[in-house]
């Protein structure tokens, strides 16, 4: 994993960028270039990023999308109440006289925040004291690691539940709570990877020339140590949506007049049998945006993961 | 079909249970519901309490004392006016003092007669706080009522010293305040006469209560069933028209429904939810579907200046006619709930105080004249207001939601109306009880006996027990009062009637609607009725 970087470059820091350029001379490709090379090629990454891409402009800006709003007092009427699918309303109505294309298209917006705030601050806080864990080691290693592991033994949902049940609910409250019981994943894989790097060669010789602990920490290990946390991370996102889905399904996530997926169908399951459209869209929804953030993550472990090629 | 199969070995279940009919061949002749010919077969649920007439306040032990017991009245299930049944008659002249003659010729179905001291033992038996029954507030007006159940610590006596036992014809009682249609509550389980045999072997007659009923207990297993058969002996004039009814037991309604469909049971009442889109292709008009004794209404809560007010009266009603009834009933409900028109319910019948057109305008939607009210009387309190409501069952989150939706679109000044949903009901009725609300809260309210009386007084009143919302007025009061001391029933109805229209000028609590009771039956059966309790009436069911 190193021994091409340590060739290519007298600093590892700067193999990232130099790999990458050099890479169309002479075919001297680093870890980075080869992974991209490979994802441009693959069509799950491809399908994935496209999705992915999809759904971050949907929540974005969601009103290029449709012309109602879900928080527009009068959108809903109930003599409209669960009709199905037609040419001018796609995915029919809901109990209230709602459009439900309306409302699924809004709904991204909480899903996608959940996922990335949640995501960044479990990468932040795990990979952070993962790295503190795993270079200092010895006293600091055992503390940081006790303590993980008190939270790596809460269950997700459970925890997640318990938790929401004393916060108000909204998507900034449930990416918090998901990153409080999410981080310890993240906080073990970064520290095995930096105790696998510290003892390389590369290392060693840095620390010869002087370079101080800070300087080393972050320009030769860090980079090298977070390939899998990245990967983790992709692949994670998508439990993540689910998660708020499921805990907004129980009543406990974002609450109304907020809207979420997991809302939806939780609002839509009662009478399912009676007006499947209502719950189908939304479910199907939420289906496609953890598949794809699972497509990509699933990608991008392949294309960083060299024994796999 | 995994129902049906299912429903199938429940009912062999019975079967073997009351070692009387061999289960192997599956259908046991009768051609129908299983009970053999001219037994209905109905679906039950374990009663909550033992069968006790003052201990049973819900309808699956009310089903079996409806069979087993007669009064002083019954209630007519088709008028509900409450008729002379054990009492030959009821005299007052101060309404506060009455006479009560028996017929002639009642017995229980052991041959004990049915004596004036049959009542009154009963009634003392039911008040004493010592025997813990539910329905002790039932005899509350009686004079000596504290005395057998105080508030706290121990009773000075075993027995009212309002009932006086005149000769075995015979009793008197005597209220502690005007209460002029206090005969038409009798037709009240609560009040129904209890043999000797109550009291001497009273876990023998739990195990098989003996009643002056149409019916007799064939049999009683807790958790499976009752067989009940008629009584060929019953002197009273509603005879059973079948030969007995079998009661089985089901933990869940979609099954009793399978069952019923299917042809293994006769008669379903309360048809579950999630039946309710196929019900008319099912069983046609073989649905029963009216209003039961509960109407359901927002209250507001009038402790609060911001809601109390001069003129809020008009922002109250302007709120009223913003609500779509029709199409909340229809989309949400599903029509197993009524548009309401009045505070009380359609099951007291025109002569018992129900009046279609009593709320006229102020319960009819009409979105522009509901906007102008609310503007021309200064807006909603700080613009907004905000519904409050347990979401745990009832489908009360998709109501609420509803009627804001409703209201908004009425008002168009964007989302005003929102909902604050409870999580619990305890949690709700901790609220409401403490008088923290500051918008208008759901209250639904049950009808103890099919009474105009018990549709205002506990609510309305000043300080009534369950006038949550802190209305006071003292035209409305007034009204009451008079009303309880008119000795003519139907006087005194128009008297509360008026005190109504003053509900209709203040809004107090805006009618939303009035909850249906169901029943869907087998074709092998004619007659089929429910009483004002939703329960149905046995004894007129025809088997061919």
């Amino acid at each position: 994993m190193t021994d091409t970087q340590i060739a290519g470059a007298p600093s590892a820091g700067a193999v990232v960028s130099k790999g990458g350029r050099k890479k169309k001379k002479d075919r001297e490709a680093s870890l980075w270039s080869d992974a991209i090379d490979d994802l441009r090629r693959n069509p799950v990454f491809l399908i994935g990023a496209f999705l992915v891409l999809c759904l971050l402009v949907i929540s974005a800006v969601p009103q290029w999308f449709t012309d109602g709003s879900p928080f527009d007092s009068t959108a809903c009427v109930l003599q409209d109440s669960l009709k199905t699918p037609s040419a001018e309303h796609w995915f029919g109505y809901d109990i209230q006289g709602c459009d439900v294309y309306t409302r699924t298209v809004w709904a991204a917006r909480n899903s996608v925040i959940v996922g990335i705030v949640t995501t960044t601050l479990v990468t932040v806080i795990g990979g952070a004291l993962g790295l503190l864990a795993g270079w200092t080691g010895g006293i600091v290693d055992s503390i940081l690691s006790r303590f993980t592991e008190i939270f790596f033994a809460i269950p997700l949902l459970l925890g997640g539940m318990l938790i929401m049940s004393a916060l108000p609910g909204n998507a900034w409250t449930v990416s918090l709570v998901l990153a409080i019981l999410g981080w310890p994943q993240i906080f073990r894989i970064m520290r095995s990877s930096v105790l696998q790097n510290k003892n390389n060669d590369y290392v060693v010789a840095a620390r010869a020339l002087g370079a101080g602990t800070l300087r080393i920490t972050l320009r030769h290990i860090l980079p090298n140590a977070i390939a899998p946390v990245i990967v983790v991370g992709a692949i994670s996102l998508g439990v993540y949506i689910s998660a708020e889905a499921a805990l907004s399904y129980l009543g406990i996530g974002v609450q109304p007049p907020e809207i979420s997926w997991g809302l939806m169908v939780s609002d839509a399951s009662v009478r399912w049998l009676q007006a499947p459209h209502v719950l189908l869209f939304p479910a199907v929804a939420l289906s496609i945006t953890v598949l794809a953030f699972i497509m990509v993550g699933d990608a991008v472990r392949d294309a960083l993961d060299p024994k796999l090629r | 079909m995994r129902g049906a199969t299912h429903a199938k070995w429940a009912a062999c279940a019975v079967a073997v249970a009351l070692a009387a009919t061999a289960c192997g061949g599956g259908s046991d002749g009768g051609g129908g519901g299983g009970g053999g010919a001219g037994v209905v077969s109905s679906s039950w649920g374990d009663p909550q309490n033992p069968l006790e007439p003052a201990n049973t306040n819900e309808v699956q032990g009310g089903k079996v004392l409806d069979m087993l017991f007669r009064g002083l009245k019954r209630y007519d299930p088709k008028t509900g006016a409450a008729l002379n049944m054990i009492a030959d008659k009821i005299d007052t002249t101060d309404s506060q003092n009455f006479t009560i003659t028996l017929k002639d010729g009642w017995k229980f179905s052991n041959d004990e007669p049915v004596t004036a001291q049959s009542f009154v033992d009963a009634w003392n038996y039911g008040a004493d706080v010592r025997n813990k029954q539910n329905n002790s507030p039932f005899f509350s007006d009686i004079v000596g009522y504290a005395d057998v159940h105080p508030a706290s610590g121990e009773p000075k006596a075993k027995t009212m010293s309002g009932l006086v036992v005149k000769d075995p014809k015979t009793f008197t009682v005597a209220l502690k305040n005007k209460f002029s249609t206090w005969p038409e509550t009798l037709g009240y389980q609560a009040f129904s006469p209890l043999p000797k045999a109550f009291f001497t072997d009273h876990a023998g007659w739990l195990n098989k209560p003996v009643g002056n009923g149409p019916y007799l207990v064939d049999s009683y297993t807790k958790g499976t069933g009752m067989k009940l058969r008629t009584w060929s002996g019953y002197p009273g004039p509603d005879k059973a028209l079948n030969s007995g009814v079998d009661l089985k037991v089901y933990t869940d309604n979609n099954t009793a429904y399978t069952d019923l469909i299917s042809g293994n049971l006769d008669l379903v009442d309360d048809v579950p939810a999630q039946q309710l889109k196929n019900v008319k292709n099912d069983l046609g008009d073989r649905y029963i579907n009216q209003p039961a004794l509960i109407i359901q209404t927002l209250t507001f809560p009038l402790y609060d200046p911001q809601w109390s007010k001069e003129g809020m009266e008009n922002v109250r009603r302007g709120i009223s006619m913003a609500i779509n009834r029709d199409e909340i009933t229809k989309q949400i409900f599903r029509e197993t709930r009524t548009p309401a028109k009045d505070w009380t319910s359609p099951a007291l019948g025109q002569k018992g105080g129900f009046s279609a057109t009593l709320c006229g305008d102020a319960c009819k939607y009409d979105p522009a004249a509901a906007k102008k009210l609310i503007q021309d009387a200064g807006g909603l309190p700080g613009g907004k207001v905000t519904l409050t409501s347990n979401v745990d069952t009832g489908s009360h989150r998709d109501w609420m939601d509803a009627v804001c939706n409703s209201i908004n679109n009425a008002l168009g000044e964007g989302p005003v109306c929102t909902v604050n949903p409870v999580g619990t009901f305890a949690d709700f009725r901790n609220q409401q009880s403490s008088f923290k609300l500051t918008g208008p809260f759901r209250s639904g309210w049950q009808a103890d006996y099919p009474l105009i009386q018990n549709f205002l007084q506990p609510l309305y009143y000043t300080g009534a027990s369950s006038n949550y919302g802190k209305f006071s007025n003292p035209d409305f009061d007034k009204l009451v009062d008079e009303a309880n001391q008119e000795s003519d029933a139907a006087k005194a109805i128009t008297k509360f009637q008026d005190a109504e229209k003053i509900l209709v000028q203040q809004m107090p609590s805006i009618p939303l609607w009035y909850q249906n009771g169901s029943a869907g039956y087998a074709e092998r059966l004619t007659d089929v009725a429910l009483n004002q309790f939703s329960v149905p009436v046995y004894n007129e069911i025809k088997v061919s």
